[in-house]
């Protein structure tokens, strides 16, 4: 896919999201729609995605599907003048989201995704957008504010935003672009790398070997000298079991369903890579428990009219005025 | 002859050597003397315990009699110094300034020179000085509530002064007294602070004589520079040593004379420095009497005599210094004959005196001079004072036209006697008074000291005489003679209270008022045996300069002789017109006036006369017209060019820049999210450009190069 | 069937998933300027910190390593904690002027 494909395609896109944006009448967002859709098609028909079903497992498929909905939806979010579907349609972004993670068999992130996001977070704003805003009876425009309906500078902001696309965008698909791109690791040594982290879990390993030789009771894995117990060979690994019957060590080739599954790949990381970034994101989530806790709560601010008829009442109750209002309003008891 | 012979009894010993250059005496290092320094310190005591009265609010007649009591013991310790005096001496009081290695010194100490020159002017000057603070004490008795302190604390701090200047055994010491009695003038002239015109004579008495300390100060330099020392001693033996003359040393030492002179000129109202004294007449009377008739104004006339040696080096400075004297003598008596207030009057009698005095000094004859300085100081003391009283009686009136027959008048006798007495002095009323023979001194030396056009001068200096006797005596008549008639002037005493009842009591003077008067008069009745005392002061100190001596044979042959003859007949002349036109047929003054101002030929005399010859208007077209122009023009520079063009202009540029980024500050949280991701934009732009702009810029250089 | 084909993965590089994530994060920006909605506004960081999410798993993806998805962890927190301050604000905000527009708050002044 060459620069020229994803600049006029930016620009169609960007045509399409102003198009969108600006209140207009209907026909105008149609025009607006097709043209985007029309850009997106275009450019996945140039990125060359496959569409078979057949194809690992049908990954380009819903690929296409995740991307399609996520886009359409943040526009959407991004278009509509009710901030309550705003947020709704950003669930659909965080779900096809987690769709998208899936097919980057990163599991626990697209559950903890739609758990924590569409979950929590969200809910959070709903509720606040119902404490603050009271929806209209009809699906009417005029019921809304003005400032949901209008928005601000469409024009600079689409210009900004798809310049930034374009440059972007260019940078992935540009051999210059992905040529600093460090190579990734070859399926080997990604498998060597999987291994090597079953040492730091010694209860999946000892259950593996346990399955793997169809035995419950005592069994002893020999560590080399270097106190490792899994040897890789070529991708495979195998362990050395010194059981009760036999005192010579013995052989036991691992399954591939033996390495560490996603979720303990992450936690792994987590704990062992990163502790202080786990910490700190602990004391970064309390902190702001606290802040929101203090910024929340119910602080009694009074116009200038609620404060002396404050002071007023107050004067009845003690026979004296307070000094910051005027005397006349206190003592007097009627005002002037 | 008798009659002469009766002249040169009364002339005293002058004659006693003669000789063409009498020598230097050089002063000793006295030892022991130091108690003489509480002359000077006593009126420094003064100005701060008056100073101390101001702070605490004292209402009462406290600051006078501490001024009194002070003054008046310094002026006693004068009597007791010049008693023990033997011989010139160096009094050492404190180091001051000691500046200086092997190869050059400036050495400038709190220390006094004690000549007779100097204890001639410390005498009358702390005598006087005495007597005027008592007079003030009653004079200013309606300011107790107000600026009494102030007032003694500036006739202190004015003694003070004084008597550094005069005392000083160096140029620098001499100078801050210079400066300090300027500053007193200033003080005191400006002593009703509230007058804007007293205000504005302030300011002009102390610009004018910051010309004149120009020269000073330049001088004092070059004296420095010229001789190595600003010290008296080591300057006259320097002098004496004979190895400085005018040829050899260059235009520095003749340049030295002229700028005393400009100093000397400024500070004793010479022309053309003489505008600031009748305007100084703004203060109160004992001010004008004490600083501006009696002492201060003859600092000048000391300057030159102290440094008479410096003067001798280069002959034409004197020469210039008795033209300037002779002119300014006849200039202001002209003035003074055509004036109505009686306190400018005496004022340009002043400044036509001490003219008198600088004719004397640069005609050799500067025993004349100081002998001048001396009987000047009691009568003009004694005019002012009398002024003063009308002054005071009559509620601020000081136009002769307004008071008529004080003399008739109850408690006005010895105002009107003593002012009598003055007038005579001055007008040189033969053999009584004191002005007639020290202003005889003078005018016969005209005649017998060879110089550019001296006989001129002499003829000048005989004129004057006239026209002084006669305005002298217009005062007199018009005031103290006559019908009784007066007129109050618009001053309202707080004590003056009958004036708002539509009747007018004169103030008649008190206690103090007259003792001062009558002791000063008969000090002036005193100084005409003086003469001879006052000749020896001066022969015994650096102004010694034996005059020359009459050639003729006869009696026409010998100046000494005729002139109290020619100058009793002048001043009788002048007192008989004065007496016809002022006193016998007063209308016919008008009449002689009005028939002037008739006659178109005759017109431009009275009126120019009246109006000061138009020195003030010629000054302000001469330098105030182009100063005022260029500080416009200056001001047009600064307001449009510096102001506006540049400061402005420079101010302009950030002003417009921001007027071009303020709608980015709109307050608005998209408007800041759009320039930072436009901002993020450009420069991903250009981090993605930058390897072909790298490309293009080398290909492009490699293709320059 | 884990650690199957690489490049491309799944039949897809890596950079369709960039596109898809910077376009994600281009709308979400574009919301962010154009939207006047204070919580629409924080709605559209949200998208813009998802965005990032997406781009942060497909370059681990690519490189075969988890510590994408632990950074993704790390996200989610700021956005959760963001969530709560910001939404707390608001409420803060609407309590004072009974708006949601954030341009009633363009004055830096005290009311």
């Amino acid at each position: 896919m060459g620069p020229t494909v994803l600049y006029t395609a930016s620009v169609f896109g960007a045509v399409a999201v102003y198009l969108l944006l600006r209140p207009g009448p209907v026909p105008i967002k149609v025009v607006g729609t097709l043209l985007g859709l029309g850009a997106g098609a275009w450019i996945l028909k140039e990125s060359a995605v496959v569409l078979s079903a057949d194809e690992a497992g049908g990954a380009g498929t819903f690929f296409v599907l995740f991307s399609l909905i996520a886009i359409a939806s943040a526009v959407r979010m991004i278009t509509h003048h009710r901030p309550l579907y705003s947020a709704l349609y950003f669930v659909m972004v965080v779900l096809s989201s987690a769709g998208l993670f899936l097919l980057l068999e990163a599991e626990f992130m697209a559950f903890a995704l739609v758990i924590v996001y569409a979950g929590a977070i969200l809910v959070t704003y709903l509720f606040v957008l119902m404490l603050a805003q009271q929806t209209p009876e009809t699906d009417d425009q005029s019921g809304q504010p003005e400032y949901d309906r209008v928005p601000r500078e469409p024009a600079a902001a689409v210009v900004v935003g798809f310049v930034l696309f374009a440059l972007l965008g260019d940078m992935f698909f540009s051999p210059e672009g992905i040529a600093d791109l460090p190579a990734p690791p070859s399926e080997q040594q990604a498998r060597v790398a999987a291994w090597q982290q079953l040492d730091a879990l010694p209860d999946r390993l000892a259950s593996a070997v346990r399955r793997e030789i169809g035995r419950s009771t005592d069994i002893e894995i020999v560590a080399d000298r270097f106190g490792s117990a899994v040897r890789i060979e070529e991708g495979d690994a195998y362990v050395l079991v010194r059981t009760a019957e036999s005192t010579e060590p013995q052989t036991v080739w691992l399954p591939d369903d033996a390495m560490p599954q996603n979720i303990e790949q992450v936690g792994l990381a987590l704990i062992a890579k990163f502790p202080v970034s786990l910490e700190l994101a602990g004391v970064i989530l309390l902190m702001a428990m606290f802040g929101a806790v203090v910024l929340a709560q119910r602080q009694i601010e009074l116009s200038e009219q609620e404060k002396r008829a404050a002071a007023a009442g107050d004067g009845h109750r003690r026979g004296g005025g307070i000094s910051d209002a005027p005397p006349a309003a206190g003592t007097g008891g009627g005002g002037r | 002859m008798a009659s002469a012979d009766i002249f040169s009894v009364l002339a005293g010993n002058l004659t006693l050597a003669l000789q063409d250059s009498a020598p230097i005496p050089i002063a000793e290092t006295a030892v022991g003397m130091g108690w003489a320094g509480w002359i000077l310190w006593l009126p420094a005591i003064s100005t701060v315990m008056c100073g101390l009265c101001a702070a605490l609010r004292v209402k009462n007649k406290l600051p006078a009699w501490i001024t009194v009591g002070l003054l008046g013991t310094s002026f006693l310790m004068t009597l007791a110094l010049w008693l023990r005096y033997d011989h010139p001496v160096v009094i050492h009081l404190l180091d001051w300034i000691v500046l200086g290695g092997d190869r050059w010194t400036f050495i400038a100490n709190f220390s006094l020179y004690v000549d007779s020159l100097t204890l001639l002017w410390m005498l009358f000057v702390t005598g006087l000085g005495t007597l005027i603070a008592l007079y003030a004490s009653e004079y200013m008795e309606a300011d107790v509530r107000g600026g009494y302190a102030r007032f003694f604390a500036g006739i202190s701090v004015f003694l003070f002064a004084m008597t550094a200047l005069v005392m000083a055994d160096n140029l620098l010491m001499l100078y801050l007294g210079w400066e300090g009695v300027g500053f007193a003038s200033y003080w005191l002239i400006g002593y009703y602070y509230r007058k804007p015109s007293a205000v504005a004579a302030a300011k002009k008495a102390f610009i004018v004589n910051r010309i004149g300390d120009l020269g000073l100060a330049l001088a004092i330099y070059l004296i420095w520079h010229t001789f190595g020392t600003v010290e008296y001693r080591a300057l006259f033996e320097a002098l004496d040593s004979g190895s400085y003359t005018a040829e050899a040393g260059g235009w520095s030492i003749k340049a030295i004379p002229y700028l005393l002179m400009l100093g000397a000129f400024g500070k004793s109202a010479q022309i053309p420095l003489y505008v600031w004294l009748p305007d100084a007449m703004e203060g109160p009377t004992p001010v004008s009497a004490l600083i501006h008739a009696a002492t201060m104004v003859t600092a000048g006339v000391f300057l030159v005599a102290r440094m008479y040696p410096v003067f001798l080096l280069e002959p034409a400075s004197l020469t210039v210094v008795a033209w300037i004297g002779g002119l300014t003598a006849l200039l202001a008596a002209t003035i003074a004959m055509a004036q109505h207030d009686i306190k400018r009057i005496f004022a340009y009698s002043t400044i036509s005196q001490l003219g008198y005095m600088f004719m004397g000094l640069g005609m050799l004859s500067s025993v004349g001079a100081a002998y001048h300085v001396f009987t000047h100081a009691f009568f003009k003391a004694v005019l002012f004072l009398t002024a003063g009283v009308v002054m005071h009686g009559f509620a601020g009136q000081v136009d002769l036209r307004k008071v008529s027959g004080l003399r008739h008048l109850p408690g006005f006798r010895i105002t009107s006697f003593t002012m009598l007495y003055a007038c005579a002095c001055l007008a040189g009323v033969p053999l009584i008074t004191n002005g007639f023979w020290s202003k005889d001194a003078i005018m016969a030396q005209a005649f017998i000291s060879t110089g550019p056009g001296f006989r001129a001068l002499g003829v000048i200096a005989i004129i004057t005489a006239f026209l002084t006797a006669y305005y002298a005596f217009r005062v007199w008549f018009r005031v103290c003679a006559g019908p009784v008639h007066f007129e109050p002037g618009e001053e309202q005493h707080d004590d003056n209270h009958a004036a708002q009842h539509g009747e007018f009591r004169p103030h008649a003077p008190r206690l103090a008022v007259n003792l001062v008067l009558i002791v000063i008069t008969i000090g002036a009745v005193g100084s005409i045996f003086l003469k001879g005392w006052a000749g020896e002061r001066i022969e015994d100190s650096t102004a010694a300069y034996l005059s020359p001596h009459a050639q003729g044979v006869g009696f026409w042959g010998d100046p000494h002789a005729w002139m109290p003859w020619v100058a009793s007949a002048v001043g009788l002349l002048g007192i008989a017109v004065a007496g016809y036109f002022h006193l016998v047929n007063r209308k016919a003054a008008d009449g002689l006036k009005n028939a002037m101002l008739a006659n178109p030929a005759t017109r431009w005399l009275p009126t120019a006369m009246e109006n000061k010859w138009y020195v003030d208007e010629l000054y302000h077209l001469m330098f105030r017209g182009p100063l005022w122009l260029g500080g416009h023009i200056l001001n047009l520079f600064d307001r449009y060019i510096i102001d506006m063009a540049i400061v402005d202009g420079v101010a302009r540029i950030p002003r417009l820049l921001g007027r071009g980024f303020q709608p980015l500050s709109n307050g608005i949280l998209q408007s800041y999210a759009v320039s930072m991701a436009g901002g993020v934009a450009l420069l991903a732009i250009l981090v993605f450009l930058m390897p072909q702009l790298v490309d293009w810029l080398s290909h492009w250089m490699g293709g320059a190069g | 069937m884990i650690l199957a084909s690489i490049e491309p993965i799944n039949g897809l590089t890596l950079s369709h998933y960039m596109l898809t994530s910077a376009l994600l994060l281009v709308i979400g920006l574009i919301g962010f300027l154009t939207r006047r909605n204070m919580i629409v506004m924080f709605l559209c960081t949200e998208l813009m910190l998802l965005a990032a999410a997406i781009a942060m798993i497909a370059f681990g993806r690519y490189h075969l390593d988890v510590s994408g998805q632990v950074f993704v962890i790390f996200i989610l927190t700021i956005a959760a904690a963001e969530a709560a301050l910001a939404l707390a604000l608001v409420v803060l905000l609407y309590r004072h002027k009974a708006t949601l527009s954030a341009e009633a708050w363009s004055e830096l002044r005290e009311p």
